[in-house]
This record gives C-alpha cells, structure tokens and sequence, in this order.
C-alpha cells in the first residue's frame, strides 16, 4: 500500500514539474521597449494588439509576434482620440476599437487592408467600454453601459 | 474602362465599406455583464455576470443562447478578464486566491485547470489567451506601470486550431 502511494505521489510530483509555461523572454523584452506602459493585451495569433504610452500619450499599437516588428496604423491614433480597448482578430487585418473622442465614447473599426476606420453605431444608444473581436473579425462583442448598468451587445460586421 | 465607370465602381465599393453593422443581438442577459470575450469561431461568448453578488464567468453558446456550465470555475471568485480560444475548449480567466490574483486555463473538454503563476508573486490585472491557445497575453503592474508579459503554453495545452485547418506534417521526399 505505501508502495503504491509512494509511486502515486511520484508519478502527481512528475506531473506537476513538467510542462510548465514559460515566459516568452525574448517578446517581453520587446513589448517593453519604446513604451513606458502597456495594457489591454489581444492576442491574434501572431499579432499581438495593446495599447502602448509613450510621450504621455496612450496609442494602438499593433505587432507581429514572427517578424517581431510594429505595423504602422495610418489613420488610427488620432491627435484627439484616447483609447480605451482594443481587439484584433486573427489575420491581424481588423482592430476593434473603443476610444474617447471630442467627449464622446465611440465604438470604431479599423481595417488595415484600407487604412480607414469606420464609426459602429450602438443602437440603442449607450457608452462603449470593453471589445472583442472573433477571429474573422466578421463578429465583434462590446460592453455597454445603458440605464446605469452594463449590458454586452453583439454586432455583425460586413 | 470609361474614367466615370471607374469612379461609379469605386463609389459603390467606398459605399459597401462603410454599410451599418448587423445587429445580431442585443441584451443577451437579464444581469448586468462585462467584459465580453468571443472564441476565434464567433460561436461562444465569455462574461463575468453577477452571481449571487459575485462577479463569476458566464459562458454561452450563441447559436441556441444556452448557458454552458464551466465547473471548474464555479469558485474562487471574483472572476474577471475571461478569454477564449478558437472553438472554446479553452478558457482563461483571472480568480482569487486568498488575496491575491491568479490566472488559470480551464480545458473543458478534460476538465482540467492549469494555474498560471507570475514570476515574483505578481498578480494579473488583464489577460488575452491566443485563439490557439499556445501563448497567453498577461497584464501586471511594474513599478506603478502596466506592462504585458507573454507566456508560451505550448508544452502546457494541446493546440485549439480552427476546423479543416491542416496540421504541419515533415515534407515528403520526393527521393525514392
């Protein structure tokens, strides 16, 4: 009997030990650089989505894990507008995006392939907080806030 | 082609890009709900909802609505962040563990949870899991800093590819 427990325990201790995760040394050496604060991770499979503060200004920034490089959004981080969330999707080509702009909280899409973003009406209407993109970027969920509480919407994308 | 061709065809495509959205849906809940996260598929949501006045993951199957029960997250609130890979079988999440904060990823189709432990006893603000579930996005405070730490779960969980998606198999040789 102590035999077997003496194997059992080994065998839950082997189990344990082994396939551990590990941080990826050589991305988060990266993901620090050219930033003085990062939030709002979305992984993509390769692309990695984030908002990024430098200069005293809050920024999509969007990676590409394999290469290890930034891709330029044109058209995206406006001068007047303050990001809140950010979702990519898993080809990299669309970022869902809550942001501030003129005292508004607006819910925007931007695809890469244009360089262009697109307003996302709320209807009903309400304050946009947090987003998810699927992976085709073809289905988008979003926190609202409507009436004082937080309802979750669902939006189907062209 | 005629120049004013062009540009009608070019009106109609500027046109078909910025069409409204489809609403799919709109309060799916009688509760309030958070922070909302789609699988790569599109077919499962993930929120954190009020349960008995504890903010718990909710897990729900879009095409009939149904609520699907994740028992391995049935404590160990407050939940929050929740994040799924392609097909669902994954899903991650932050939870309380005494006081401090731990993620975890749940395997729902063995059951399993894997605890996510940060180096230096760091606690998780806000986490992204990738859609095939081998690499994890993690927010930490640092110095009074967010910063965003990425784990590789390869060794850790089986992939979570999307379906018809072929495996990577060693070249033939075309060598008899």
């Amino acid at each position: 009997m102590i035999r077997v427990a003496l194997l059992c325990s080994l065998v839950l201790v082997t189990g344990c030990s082994s396939n551990r995760p590990t941080p990826r040394h050589d991305l988060n050496g990266l993901l620090r650089q050219s930033v003085n604060s990062r939030r709002d991770p979305s992984l993509g499979g390769r692309w990695f989505a984030s908002l990024g503060q430098s200069n005293g200004r809050e920024r999509v920034e969007l990676i590409d894990l394999r290469t290890r490089s930034s891709i330029p959004l044109p058209g995206l981080n406006r001068a007047d507008a303050q990001p809140i969330s950010v979702s990519v999707s898993a080809d990299g080509q669309r970022l869902a995006v809550v942001q501030q702009r003129e005292d508004r909280t607006e819910l925007v899409l931007y695809r890469r392939n244009i360089g262009a973003t697109q307003r996302l009406p709320l209807d009903p209407p309400g304050v946009p907080r947090s987003v998810s993109l699927d992976g085709a970027g073809r289905r988008l969920a979003v926190q609202v806030s409507r009436n004082g509480r937080w309802d979750v919407d669902l939006i189907r994308l062209p | 082609m005629p120049r004013p061709l062009l540009i009608l065809l070019a009106s109609l495509a500027l046109v078909g890009c910025n069409g409204r959205s489809e609403r799919a849906g709109g309060a799916l809940l009688g509760t309030s709900q958070q922070a909302p996260a789609l699988s790569g598929s599109g077919k499962w949501l993930a929120v954190v909802s009020d349960r008995g006045g504890r903010p718990t993951v909710q897990m729900r199957r879009l095409s009939d609505g149904s609520v699907v029960s994740v028992p391995q997250l049935s404590r160990h609130q407050p939940h929050s962040s929740p994040s799924l890979s392609w097909n669902g079988r994954y899903l991650a999440a932050i939870t309380q563990r005494g006081r401090r904060r731990l993620a975890v990823v749940t395997d729902r189709l063995n059951g399993r949870m894997h605890p996510l432990p940060l180096p230096g006893g760091r606690d998780p603000v806000q986490l992204s899991l990738a859609p095939d579930a081998q690499q994890i996005a993690l927010q930490v405070t640092d110095k009074g800093r967010w910063r965003v730490e990425l784990l590789d779960l390869s060794d850790l969980l089986e992939p979570d590819r999307p379906p018809g998606q072929s495996l990577s198999t060693p070249a033939l040789s075309s060598e008899p």
